[in-house]
């Protein structure tokens, strides 16, 4: 499942459905909201774009790392710390392929994927700055 | 012809979003996304700098596919483009 959805994730459905034939290893990345001093964190994605690139990652990732299953699903809205904010959960023969998998997918999210944050802080609001190269058409 | 411009992020909140503009023939893409963030000076210095050259960080978008901000200037727009001017995605 590769979704961008407001709503929380049952990362124990996506587990089960992850344990498909000849799995003999899951790894699962939660990214949550941080108590970095704020109230809350507020999501943002272009979606048209943001959705196909999660699929163009997981399709990637499954190639490169024999993954037998990816799951990706981030979440938009307004987030209390403590929620979900990004789960990946990707299945694989071994553990090395898993863990190697589900790493490069969250650094390829952070990489290119249209998604921002936006945290509500105490002491003012703030957009969590990207990183970035420049804006002439590569990736970061 | 008709050409939609998207703003996500910090530029939504300065210019708003899914703005609807009524487009010359010719139009180039750099010219496009000046004329709509002119009418928010703080939302076009957002996006360009003092002499009117895209910010370095700023990420352009026609119809989903990226261009190159230095291309923007000979990019021109077609009726029922989508036109997207985001900052530096932060997602996870």
């Amino acid at each position: 499942m590769i979704a961008i959805q407001a709503r929380d994730v049952d990362i124990g459905k996506l587990i089960a459905g992850a344990k498909k034939q000849g799995t003999g290893a899951i790894v699962v990345f939660d990214g949550i909201v941080r108590d970095d001093d704020i109230r809350e964190m507020e999501l943002e994605a272009y979606g048209e774009v943001a959705v196909p690139e999660l699929e163009k990652i997981a399709s990637e990732a499954k190639e490169t790392y024999n993954l037998l299953s990816v799951d990706i699903i981030h979440r938009i809205g307004r987030l209390a710390i403590g929620e979900n904010i990004l789960v990946i959960v990707v299945g694989a023969r071994h553990r090395q392929e898993a863990y190697e998998g589900s790493r490069f997918i969250i650094e390829a999210i952070k990489a290119g994927v249209p998604i921002w944050k936006k945290e509500l802080r105490r002491d003012g609001d703030r957009w969590v700055p990207g990183e970035h190269r420049h804006g002439s058409g590569q990736k970061s | 012809m008709t050409v939609r411009i998207r703003f996500f992020a910090r530029f939504r909140e300065l210019l708003g979003t899914d703005i609807v503009v009524d487009a010359k023939e010719g139009t180039v893409l750099s010219g496009l996304v000046k004329d709509v963030a002119g009418k928010n000076k703080e939302g076009y210095d957002a996006i360009f700098d003092e002499k009117g050259i895209f910010r370095e960080f700023v990420i352009i978008m026609q119809n989903g596919k990226r261009v190159e901000t230095t291309a923007a200037a000979m990019t021109r727009v077609a009726d029922g483009d989508e036109i997207a001017v985001f900052p530096p995605v932060a997602g996870g």
